[in-house]
């Protein structure tokens, strides 16, 4: 049933598939930074073709930045640094991986970075250790180190008030998938902190008229608005007339079904169509299939566990797989 | 849903959330433990990578030679032991051009029907073209290795295997009995008896039935010397006739040893007899249109004149069992196993439910010997409980469960079965059998539901078919076609599909970008190709990468990479530098209205051409030239700004021309206007200093002022 694909370093401990899984990029605890490539397209075995140390401390996460901006990577490392890294050719010299820009971490840790494609830009959104989000705009598609930061909030449903001194230990970003023309730019965000209102997953939207960003939505019941949030994941919509979302905290994993349609205040629609439990405890990552019909997630108790709705749209553990040597 | 093959809670199937156990498989990974942490990535359709991190040892850090982790890839939903990958991927191929011709005629129909305003969607003889369909499909089922046909008709061998049958074509045959084949509803029954005879081989392997005990007399038959007297015999025949299979029944009864010309004159009674069962047997009335070649029993295509053939049948057994001659026949186990044989004829529930092994069998021999004329299929489910009760089934095979649930005349539990047991192609596929002329079932497959994002149960069912196609490179391609007969989310992940397509190889990217103008999808096929030209353009080759940027349209990159290229320009130029980029302008040019400043870099080109040329020869014709080319840049409204210092400033030398001078007056006011207008553009912020010497201006203005001086003195 399995196939093994590929055999990773020591010391590795993040992997990012790009978007058609031809490449895979690595991280590992010196800082190195490996790329896997398959040499012969007919097999499906792939090999090391990069190795660079982006930086002294351990890689925790690796992103890669959508096809269109080239095969680049953000790397994220323990010390809350992110540096984006870009595979180019220059001035006949030979292929190789580049640093292309540096975000340095003064007290604040970078704890997620996502890329969001709009028909114009590029969009990153990176979340960090004091509970603000940063989205930053690329200025030229062709040059991954021109960055200008669009905006800076927290992640509250009340734009207003701010809350200092939020310490975070995680937070989890994730863009709708959707890159059609007209779609506005939109994320759905979670903390895991000691400040309850940042907590809870919001859906952020791009207001174009007012060139801000607005929370839409939040992804929470009434009571456990103030619950840590482990990982967020947003379904590709083939067709829905809503969206899906997953958002997992200590209560377990949540399908969350959000309108398309705002209502007056420009707020959407939210329902919790399922809270499913099976991890008991931390979900690592949750990744959709894509058509948006599984869930596919990993957590604390070492399982991979996939999920999906039955014809009565009634969500279910389909089946899960137990890693063994 | 993509199926995995152990779902149970998939459908309607009445099974309550809470009952449902999903099943646990293992991952091997083949480290060594303990493992820290995993990492999930979806692969290309529904194939899932599992990334698995070891926990680095305490101390030394790669002292034990063991991996750092494994990536691990799993498939989910394809695992079939019946038929292997190659075989699947045929049955996939072979199986795209029914179901395209079968939904264009249906398209056809459905036009047709909407002109004539016809109240049924379908044309009557709809179900002629599914029949055709399911054909085509149906023999592609085929199983591939064929067993050796023998030449010899060998009057031993009882039990003649031509091909191995699969369950899948088992499967496939059942649905196109009852939905698809309208033709024999009529005779119903004995499509069944058919089916069985095909197919009963498929039960051998989880217990005991009629054909296993055929295969294990065959073995013994050579070995044996007086046929007749072993009960194993007679066993073996009443079986056989039980389920209907009368050509061996016949076969066998002509083993027996009263046949032997040394014999037959002893045995003229007992030989009498067993030929007299022989003829009935082969006389037997059958309640349908034909037989094949070398099958017996007479053919009735009416139910009159069936039933009088059956009564007429069934008293000339009643009269053979009452008849003297048995008194008169000596072998005991010919006298017991034949009129054994009689009563199961005359339809003896206790004989039948004796002879046969597993349940259908019953059933079969229901259908034959008690009610030939069984119609409807309530009746038939409750005559299949009956048999069941009669027949418990210890271990329940994949095909039983779709049986009831045909007989049970449930849509959604068909469709459970079909997914659960035989996979996505299988429901894919046997939608459009089950959908044939059953208005219920229709309604039930393609209506919306809004607990599946508004599609219907048949697109559902294609959207995971697709994916599943989608999970292999040499099946992918094929998607489009199912993708395309979906009517609301078909599109949408066809879209998905597409985009993950490699790019790096030109074929497959025209390959791709072609489906997509197939099916109109202008805005993925640009994407990929912005994703191709950026691949290209940053890996080195400037050229590909200008030419698939300009094939998506990019205006927005495109015009980056012109700004580059001025950039480039801007600097003062070496030689080696001119060839790289002056092959670029002349890609770029081709289109030029997408990238409206290109026409600058042409003009430009053209001038600083003729600029070498007068640093070569230094002909005053050339520098003219060259001067008149300047003049055109510096009139020409798309030359940037920021550029006409540098052109300026590269034409020093021919604006302090030896000879002469190569402006006149008119022409030398222009380039002082432009450089006044420079100078007031000096101040405002966003003006981009040229990267050229600081006395650059002035000395430009000096040597134009020298100039005027020069032309107006001449003129």
């Amino acid at each position: 049933m399995e196939k093994s694909l590929v055999t990773l370093d020591n010391g590795t401990t993040c992997s990012s598939w790009n978007y058609n899984g031809e490449r895979l990029a690595t991280g590992s605890v010196d800082g190195t930074l490996a790329i896997f490539d398959s040499i012969d397209p007919a097999s499906s075995s792939f090999t090391c073709t990069s190795r660079s140390r982006v930086h002294e401390d351990s890689v925790v996460k690796v992103v890669w930045v959508p096809p269109e901006y080239g095969d680049a990577v953000g790397c994220i490392c323990a010390d809350g640094t992110l540096s984006l890294w870009e595979e180019v050719v220059e001035d006949a010299q030979p292929l190789q991986w580049k640093l292309c820009k540096s975000f340095g971490s003064n007290s604040n840790k970078v704890l997620d970075v996502q890329f969001g494609v709009s028909p114009t830009s590029l969009k990153m959104v990176s979340a960090y250790s004091d509970g603000h989000v940063k989205v930053y705009e690329l200025l030229d598609p062709l040059e991954l180190k021109s960055w200008q930061l669009q905006a800076e909030f927290q992640n509250a449903s009340d734009s207003v008030s701010t809350f200092g001194k939020a310490l975070c230990l995680s937070a989890s970003v994730s863009w709708n998938p959707q890159r059609g023309e007209s779609q506005q730019s939109s994320f759905v965000l979670g903390f895991h902190s000691d400040t309850p209102q940042l907590n809870s997953a919001k859906v952020w939207e791009f207001d174009q008229n007012h060139q801000r960003w607005l929370p839409v939505a939040e992804l929470a019941l009434h009571g456990d608005k103030g619950d840590q949030v482990f990982t967020v994941a947003w379904a590709p919509n083939i067709g829905r007339p809503y969206e899906v979302m997953a958002v997992a905290t200590h209560k377990g994993i949540a399908i969350w079904h959000l309108g398309l349609n705002p209502d007056i205040d420009g707020r959407l629609s939210v329902e919790r169509v399922a809270l499913l439990s099976g991890h008991d405890g931390e979900v690592w990552q949750m990744e959709w299939d894509m058509s948006g019909m599984t869930l596919a997630t990993t957590g604390g108790d070492g399982m991979v566990r996939l999920w999906q709705s039955n014809l009565n749209g009634v969500w279910h553990e389909q089946a899960a797989l137990e890693p063994t040597s | 849903m993509p199926g995995l093959t152990a779902d149970s809670g998939n459908a309607l199937v009445p099974l309550s959330p809470e009952a449902h156990v999903s099943v646990v498989y293992p991952l091997h990974h083949g480290l060594k433990p303990p493992i820290s942490r995993l990492s999930i990535s979806w692969s290309r359709g529904n194939a899932l990578r599992v990334s698995v991190f070891r926990e680095l040892p305490a101390e030394s850090s790669d002292s034990d030679g063991e991996a750092g982790g494994k990536v691990v890839q799993v498939k989910l939903g394809v695992a079939d032991g019946e038929v292997d990958d190659a075989q699947w991927r045929r049955i996939a191929y072979g199986s795209v051009s029914p179901f395209a011709l079968l939904q264009s005629r249906r398209n056809s129909v459905l036009a047709l029907s909407k002109m004539s305003m016809s109240s049924s969607p379908y044309h009557p003889d709809w179900w002629e073209y599914v029949m055709e369909y399911s054909k085509d499909i149906s023999s592609l089922l085929d199983n591939a290795k064929s067993l050796p046909n023998s030449m010899i008709d060998d009057p031993k061998t009882v039990l003649k295997k031509v091909e191995e049958p699969t369950c899948l074509k088992a499967a496939w045959g059942l649905l196109e009995i009852f939905y698809a084949d309208k033709e024999s509803q009529a005779w119903l029954p004995e499509r069944i008896v058919d089916w069985l005879a095909d197919y009963d081989v498929l039960f051998s392997g989880t217990q005991a039935t009629v054909h296993s005990k055929l295969v294990e007399f065959q073995k013994e038959i050579v070995r044996l010397q007086v046929i007749e007297d072993d009960p194993r015999y007679w066993e073996v025949i009443t079986s056989a006739l039980a389920v209907g299979w009368l050509e061996i029944v016949v076969k066998l009864l002509r083993l027996h040893g009263s046949y032997q010309l040394d014999q037959l004159s002893n045995r003229e009674t007992e030989n009498g007899l067993v030929e007299a069962v022989a003829i009935l047997i082969s006389k037997m009335p059958r309640m349908r249109p034909e037989l094949e070649a070398g099958r017996l029993g007479e053919c009735f295509k009416t139910k009159p004149d069936f039933i009088k053939a059956w009564e007429k049948w069934r008293a000339q057994i009643t009269k053979l069992d009452c008849s003297s001659f048995w008194v008169q026949c000596d072998h005991r186990q010919t006298r017991e196993g034949l009129r054994n044989m009689l009563q199961l004829m005359l339809g003896n529930t206790n004989n039948l439910c004796t002879s046969t092994c597993h349940w259908i069998e019953l059933y079969i021999s229901h259908f034959l010997y008690v009610r030939p004329f069984t119609v409807g299929l309530e009746s038939m489910h409750a005559l299949a409980q009956k048999c069941i009760q009669l027949k418990p089934i210890s271990s329940s095979h994949r095909l039983m469960g779709l049986i009831v649930g045909i007989l049970g005349e449930n849509t959604e539990v068909v469709l459970a079965e079909c997914s659960r047991a035989f996979g996505p192609w299988m429901v894919a596929h046997a939608i459009e059998l089950l959908t044939a002329g059953s208005d219920q079932a229709e309604i039930i497959l393609q209506e919306g539901r809004d607990n599946l994002g508004g599609i219907s149960i048949e697109e559902l069912h294609r959207l995971i078919y697709a994916q599943v196609l989608s999970s292999h490179a040499l099946t992918w391609q094929i998607a489009p076609i199912y993708l395309t007969s979906c009517m609301k989310q078909g599109m949408g992940l066809l879209e998905v599909l597409l985009y993950k397509q490699p790019v790096q190889d030109n074929q497959m990217l025209l390959k791709t970008t072609e489906i997509c103008r197939l099916y109109d999808l202008e805005s993925i096929s640009s994407s990929i190709m912005k994703i191709a030209g950026v691949y290209h353009w940053k890996h080195g080759r400037k050229g590909s990468g200008v030419f698939w940027l300009q094939q998506a349209r990019d205006e927005f990159r495109l015009n980056r990479i012109a700004q580059q290229l001025f950039d480039f320009v801007g600097r003062s130029i070496s030689d080696e530098s001119f060839k790289q980029w002056e092959g670029l302008i002349e890609l770029l040019g081709s289109e030029s209205k997408i990238a409206g400043g290109l026409d600058f870099l042409h003009k430009y080109r053209d001038f600083k051409k003729s600029l070498q040329q007068v640093q070569v020869g230094k002909t005053t014709d050339a520098a003219q030239q060259a001067v008149e080319s300047l003049i055109s840049l510096m009139r020409n409204p798309s030359t940037p700004q920021r550029f006409w210092l540098p052109l300026l400033h590269d034409s020093l030398k021919l604006l302090s021309w030896q000879e002469r001078p190569l402006l006149n007056a008119n022409q030398t006011n222009l380039l002082l206007n432009k450089l006044q207008e420079l100078s007031m553009a000096r101040l405002r912020p966003d003006f981009i200093e040229a990267n050229l010497p600081p006395q650059a201006l002035s000395s430009v203005r000096l040597a134009l002022a020298t100039n005027l001086g020069r032309a107006i003195l001449e003129e």
